[in-house]
């Protein structure tokens, strides 16, 4: 009962925050006069929002669509090669180094190279979440697989377990909560990936619709589509949130 | 080895006879093992026949865990030489059995998929495995624990899952490191008691490391006393008390007493 209370008592306090927060944005802006093409007020960015709701929800889609795209083929390079590095200490002495370097160059600064390489269109958004969420994930995986206790791996060992049969059912499952760590930091990092490749040059996706709201003063659009993009990517970190449910054995030494 | 031969002191650093050279399952000669500049073991030199139980004594620190690793294959050694069954201990066997000092239980696995994990990775048939698991549980009393997972249980109840998964596997030898080591004296008690039992039922060749003198001589045929820096065997005695073994009885005997007190001398610890 007292637990049912308290997380009502949760809900309100997040609600009327948030309420409150709203009502001095829309307030305060008339208030103090704040020019429209500065910060319009929340009402009428909801307005411009629903009044274009169709062409934002395809630009959404196509942005989705890169992000999706390059997460996934993010996961799949970032998971092989964390694998391989793992293996082989060849890799680790040549790639990993590597990717360790390029780890640190600030990838919005290849932005303009993913479009003189892809062109203005899809692949190059895709090729910017890529770059954004593949980093993380081969860190974690490779730190994953690391990771697996080193007692495990003898008591495997001392029951002959093949390498085929140590992977699948020791090395993956223990390095599955570090791998969903790093899917956990990928996933927004993605779509920032996506949105500055859709900044600094496209024709489509929620990137470009504020490039065009922004040319013709329409602040209200452009805060819709900053709330989508926001809202997008809080919808993708709740599926990764629910995936990582199923690993609940994270930190669990017994 | 007859009851009529024993005498009411212990019989420290008498051997046994080997009656057969093949019998001897676990033998080590003059073995030597170093990690970097530390020695951690030097020349040991012991034998362990088929169905004996042996038990290692010593204190932390002197090369017990290094040895058994080394006789269930895990670990190379610079000289001498480790056999199994008369073979050259090379790499892990499948007739062996090891219960590690750590729990090493898979945290993501049930109690039962844990206990049953060895016969799967050892391709034990399902038949096989799913009766030998139901019995082991039920010996272990864990059966009410099957679903349950690793964190959920006791210190205790962990390590009897992780004997049961080595018993399961049912070896002819079995190699144990201070498989009670976490357990209040009670519980060791009655697991020492169900070990008894099992291996006067299953008969296998045990080489048990404990730091526990009344534990070696309540279970053993032999205790090996070990000393540190270097790692070696410094004293052999043979527990001469009768079988089967009995909780009260056994204890109450003198003899009994007598072995503890002399182990305990032997071991420097004064009571
Ligand atoms: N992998 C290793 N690398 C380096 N030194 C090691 C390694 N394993 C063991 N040692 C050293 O070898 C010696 C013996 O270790 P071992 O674990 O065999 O002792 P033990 O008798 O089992 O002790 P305990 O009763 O505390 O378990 C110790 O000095 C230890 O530091
Ligand atoms: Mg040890």
């Amino acid at each position: 009962m007292s637990g049912v209370s308290s997380r009502l008592a949760a809900y309100v306090q997040v609600i009327s925050f948030f309420g409150a927060f709203l009502l001095f944005w829309e307030y305060g802006v008339r208030y103090f006069e704040v020019k429209s093409y500065i910060l319009p007020p929340i009402s009428s960015i909801a307005v411009a929002v629903w009044e274009s709701k169709d062409q934002i929800f395809e630009h959404s889609m196509y942005t989705l669509g890169e992000v999706l795209i390059g997460f996934t083929a993010a996961v799949i390079v970032g998971v092989l090669l964390g694998m391989i590095v793992y293996v082989s200490p060849f890799a680790q002495r040549t790639i990993y180094p590597l990717v360790t370097a390029l780890q640190t160059t600030p990838k919005s600064a290849l932005a303009p190279l993913m479009i003189v390489w892809f062109g203005y269109g899809f692949i190059s958004k895709v090729a910017m979440a890529f770059l954004f969420a593949f980093f993380p994930i081969v860190v974690a995986t490779l730190g994953g697989f690391a990771g697996t206790s080193k007692n495990l791996e003898e008591h495997f060992r001392a029951l002959n377990a093949g390498p085929w049969r140590t992977f699948t059912t020791l090395r993956l499952p223990s390095a599955l909560p570090s791998f969903i760590d790093g899917c956990r930091v990928a996933m927004p990092l993605a779509m920032i990936g996506a949105i500055i490749g859709e900044l600094v040059g496209s024709d489509r996706g929620l990137g470009n619709l504020i490039m065009l709201g922004t040319a013709s003063s329409r602040t209200d659009l452009v805060f819709g589509c900053i709330i989508v993009i926001t809202l997008i990517s809080l919808v993708l970190y709740a599926l990764i949130e629910f995936a990582a449910k199923s690993v609940w054995w994270r930190g669990i030494q017994v | 080895m007859s009851a009529t031969a024993m005498k009411h002191e212990p019989h420290p650093g008498q051997e046994r006879p080997v009656a057969d050279a093949a019998a001897i399952h676990i033998e080590a000669k003059g073995l030597n093992k170093a990690f970097g500049k530390v020695k951690a073991l030097e020349d040991i030199n012991f034998g362990i026949r088929n169905q004996e139980f042996v038990s290692v004594l010593g204190p932390s620190g002197c090369g017990k865990s290094t040895l058994l690793r080394i006789v269930a294959g895990l670990i190379p050694y610079e000289s001498g030489i480790a056999t199994i069954k008369g073979e050259k201990v090379l790499t892990p066997r499948p007739d062996i059995g090891v219960v590690f000092q750590t729990n090493n239980m898979l945290p993501w696995l049930t109690v039962r998929g844990n206990v049953e994990l060895g016969a799967r990775i050892r391709n034990m048939p399902a038949a096989a495995r799913d009766s030998a698991v139901d019995k082991i549980l039920e010996v272990m009393s864990l059966t009410k624990f099957a679903d349950a997972h690793p964190h959920q249980l006791s210190g205790g109840m962990r390590q009897r899952a992780s004997i049961g998964q080595a018993l399961v596997l049912d070896p002819p030898i079995l190699l144990m490191d201070e498989p009670f080591g976490a357990l209040d004296a009670l519980t060791r008690d009655k697991l020492n008691v169900e070990l008894l039992r099992i291996w006067q039922e299953h008969r296998k060749t045990v080489m048990l490391i404990t730091h526990s003198i009344a534990e070696a001589v309540f279970l053993s045929d032999r205790v090996l006393v070990m000393a540190d820096r270097p790692g070696k065997i410094i004293e052999e005695v043979v527990i001469d008390l009768p079988r089967p073994r009995n909780a009260a009885a056994t204890r109450a005997m003198p003899k009994f007493g007598e072995y503890v007190a002399y182990l305990g001398k032997v071991m420097g610890v004064t009571s």
